[in-house]
């Protein structure tokens, strides 16, 4: 993997991960108990020998970059080895964002001549997947490729989310189509590249557009080597709710691909900033636990079912989680039932509360309905659920919404539950509109 | 803030631990489902803001060492901050193992005057508590004592063990240390010593130079306070937490049983304990995985276990794996201890990387007979696995015994060894 230097897009704003998303880059969102989205890729990093990785970020980047920290947590600190955040800087021109993938790239290009690349590796942030990059770099060296784009085979219905493409007994892509309404064929792309490093320097030199699968490798096809790099394991866009609820349920599905134990897969801890490192999870002599994934810190005393908890949460006597994803250090208050439920971190349930309910709802949300609608329920960060009160499924409950909040609330499905003030959606980056 | 520098004795072995001390030294013993004892002095230093530590090491120090690292895990790293470890060396006059507390910072002394200290803090790295030793420094200074003892009532028998001190009367937190005998027979005061010692740095320039007479004294309690009452302002400074000494299997085991009280009297979770995570590797664990089929009750769990049988009333460390069908009751399972299928564990210790086979039942008993070798150390029915033993498939292995480290399937001439034998 030397003179492979990597690039990883981490600008991802996450809008249809809705709440989850305001406060911070989408490849931050916590997943699987103490992970974060980036820790795959950045493992799957570490794993294949990657010495250098950029992490290309641009919205909201704060807790990406305390997260990176040093790059200690997956080995890449060293004299050669590095993990470096790499903000958008101003060039000649005032206001020069990144445009596009292929643009935050092509800006920060300096960082692989320093590194004496010899080819690129384009990775994102935001997928679910364990894979080794080494063979795909191996394979692009074999093929004398100047593109080798990793793709797996997805179901024909889901086709148009992707950059799709045709190939020939080679594994030569002879076509190309970004987002097809109607695909020729099921060969999707993973948006993982490796990109021969001269060859990247002319595309991005006379560039027309800023996006690698629009861009880059639509006019590369038929004029450069072009090949598919074949993936057939576990992947997963965790880009709406309901995938990312759903790939989180998955790791609790013997059989299901995703196996966290054997993946070895890191994270940044340090992060936290706490005092004190986080005490084996207490497990009470009233608890019930079945097919969960329970993180240090919780204390159980009620009942966790089908569920994933990250560090520090508790569950208070009586209460019954099912079929939820509870984020760090949120309080379940004595005889609550939150079932369904994606909780962000902080967040207080109230004793006696009913948030969420099984099954899929005939009511989408009334603010969000392209977001919520699967039947899952939604509560932000640090949102405090007040007792005794009902909240049906496909609602979302804002961020650091209080008992006040609840002041005209009737309980329906589709509820949408903002904040005291209204200019707090603004700093709490509400999209203005959808 | 003045400079105290604190000085850790972490090198004893305490044979009365049997093999859970044959590789490593008391304070790097496992603790509380996350921990190794020395966690707490060096968190208790680290939430005291004493940053300057250095920790004598002398008893198979291999485990120690990794575990303490840089000793970033108890933010000490920086310029004017660090852990020194400080292994027993060859002297010119003097030989070279530190034969006891005073001994080994009477061998030290270079280390200690070189970072000119006002005053140092000498402490054992083998006891479970939570103190904040400012406040034992703050009273020091208000007596304007030369040297303080602190003292603790344990709440259990066995005083004989402990050094024993005499206060003055009256004063709520402490006062003039009247009188100190070491491991008196007959006992004269409810108040044990903590070994826990804070010297101005005159006083203990008087003790190394002027009293030391090697190799006749070794150590503080028994050599040295006795006669250093009379020549300078000693006190005492009465501690009120609770304080774990676990100096025998029946007290350790009952101090981690502990925690699973209601309320327990160590209260961990609250104590913000750090340890150093990338020691056997805690921070790159998974979550625990508790199976479908699976049944925790009053237990503790770290990341990287996976239960798909069932746990009682047991502290599981990182890594440790439950099979289905098997059982596990009133048991302390070091890290990545694994229980294959339909294996019955009852009241057991095993230490790190102790595979129990299948079907194997080990330890439990009604009542048990103390084991034969080593009565003493266990009768009370635990069952004590060394570390990196394979006990084989369908194994019994009864109460009371000692199966000795890295043993495998061909050590076992027998598949049954009755309660109260000994596997060397």
């Amino acid at each position: 993997m030397r003179q492979t230097v990597a690039f990883l897009l981490a600008g991802g704003v996450g809008s249809r991960l809705n709440i989850l998303g305001w406060m911070r880059a989408k490849p931050a969102v916590p997943f699987g108990g103490c992970y974060r989205l980036i820790d795959f890729t950045m493992s799957n990093a570490m794993h294949s020998g990657v010495q250098q990785i950029g992490i290309l970020t641009q919205y909201r980047p704060y807790s990406l970059m305390g997260h990176i920290g040093s790059g200690e947590a997956w080995d890449l600190i060293g004299r050669r080895r590095c993990a470096k955040i790499l903000p958008p800087s101003t060039g000649r021109e005032d206001f020069d964002w990144y445009r596009g993938t292929a643009d935050a790239v092509a800006q920060n290009l300096d960082f692989a001549v320093r590194y004496g690349a010899q080819r690129v590796l384009i990775l994102s942030g935001d997928h679910i997947y364990k894979m080794d990059y080494a063979a795909m770099v191996e394979f692009h060296k074999q093929k004398k490729a100047a593109i080798t784009i990793a793709m797996m085979r997805v179901a024909w219905e889901e086709t148009h989310h992707f950059g799709i493409a045709q190939v020939d007994d080679e594994q030569r892509i002879t076509a190309w189509e970004e987002k097809p309404a109607k695909a020729k064929s099921n060969l999707a792309s993973m948006g993982v590249y490796v990109i021969d490093f001269e060859f990247l320097e002319k595309s991005l030199a006379g560039r027309r557009g800023h996006d690698f699968g629009k861009n880059i490798i639509n006019d590369a096809i038929g004029v450069a080597p072009v090949y598919a790099y074949l993936f057939s394991g576990y992947w997963a866009d965790v880009g709406t709710l309901k995938a990312y609820w759903q790939t989180n349920m998955d790791i609790l599905t013997p059989g299901s691909g995703l196996n966290l134990p054997e993946w070895g897969v890191r994270t940044n801890i340090d992060d936290e900033g706490s005092l004190g490192d986080r005490p084996p999870a207490v497990v009470a002599p009233s608890a019930k636990i079945q097919n969960a994934l329970i993180s240090a810190g919780c204390v159980i005393e009620g009942a966790v079912l089908n569920s994933v908890l990250s560090p520090g949460v508790h569950v208070a006597a009586g209460a019954v989680v099912r079929d939820a994803v509870i984020m760090h250090d949120v309080r379940i208050g004595a005889k609550a039932e939150v079932s369904s439920v994606i909780a962000d971190k902080g967040v207080v349930f109230g004793p006696a509360c009913r948030v969420g309910g099984p099954g899929p709802s005939e009511q989408p949300n009334e603010k969000y309905p392209d977001h919520l609608y699967s039947g899952l329920t939604l509560v932000g960060k640090k949102a405090v659920v007040p007792e005794r009160i009902k909240i049906f499924r496909n609602s979302i409950v804002e961020p650091h919404t209080t008992p006040l909040s609840y002041g005209e609330y009737k309980p329906r499905e589709g509820a949408y539950i903002r904040g005291a003030l209204p200019s707090e959606g603004k700093a709490l980056g509400r999209p203005s509109s959808r | 803030m003045k400079n105290i520098l604190a000085m850790i004795l972490a090198g004893g072995r305490v044979d009365e631990l049997s093999v859970l001390t044959l590789y490593r030294p008391k304070s790097a013993l496992p603790f509380g489902g996350l921990y190794r004892v020395i966690d707490f002095p060096l968190s208790n230093l680290e939430h005291s803001g004493i940053e300057k530590v250095g920790v004598l090491s002398q008893y198979r120090s291999d485990s120690l060492l990794r575990h303490i690292g840089s000793g970033a895990a108890w933010d000490m790293v920086g310029s004017r901050r660090g852990i020194h470890l400080l292994p027993p060396m060859k002297g010119t006059v003097s030989s070279d193992w530190y034969k006891g507390t005073a001994d080994a910072v009477y061998q030290n002394k270079d280390f200690i005057f070189r970072n000119q200290p006002d005053y140092v803090l000498v402490l054992s790295g083998d006891h479970v508590y939570k103190m904040d030793y400012s406040e034992m420094l703050a009273f020091h200074q208000s007596m304007k004592a030369d040297v303080t003892v602190a003292f603790v009532r344990p709440d259990d028998h066995g005083m004989e063990r402990f050094g024993q001190g005499v206060m003055e009367e009256g004063g709520e937190q402490g006062g003039r240390l009247l009188r100190y005998v070491e491991k008196p027979s007959q006992p004269i005061s409810e108040w044990a010593s903590m070994t826990i010692y804070l010297f101005n740095a005159d006083a203990l320039h008087f003790v190394l130079d002027e009293m030391m007479k090697p190799p006749s004294t070794e150590h503080f309690g028994r050599d040295i306070l006795p006669v250093l009452l009379d020549r300078k302002r000693v006190f005492g400074y009465k501690f009120h937490g609770p304080w774990e000494y676990s100096r025998t299997i029946d007290e350790y085991w009952a101090a981690n049983m502990s925690l699973l009280q209601d309320r327990p009297a160590l209260d961990i979770d609250r104590w913000q304990v750090r340890t150093n995570l990338d020691n056997e590797r805690v921070r790159d664990r998974a979550p625990a995985v508790i199976g479908a089929g699976a049944l925790v009750r009053n237990s503790r769990i770290h990341h990287g276990c996976v239960v798909e049988g069932t746990v009682i009333n047991s502290i599981l460390f990182p890594g440790v794996t439950v099979a289905a069908g098997s059982t596990v009751k009133d048991s302390i399972l070091f890290y990545d201890t694994r229980i294959a299928a339909h294996a019955r564990v009852t009241k057991v210790i095993t230490d790190v990387e102790v595979t129990i086979g299948a079907q194997a039942v080990v330890g439990g008993a009604r009542r048990p007979g103390a084991n034969k070798e080593y009565p003493d150390l266990l009768s009370s029915g635990i069952t004590l696995i060394g570390r990196n033993t394979v006990i084989p498939v369908r194994a019994q292995i009864g109460a009371n015994c000692i199966i000795y480290p890295n043993k495998g399937e061909e050590d076992f001439s027998e598949k049954i060894i009755a309660g109260g034998r000994t596997l060397k």
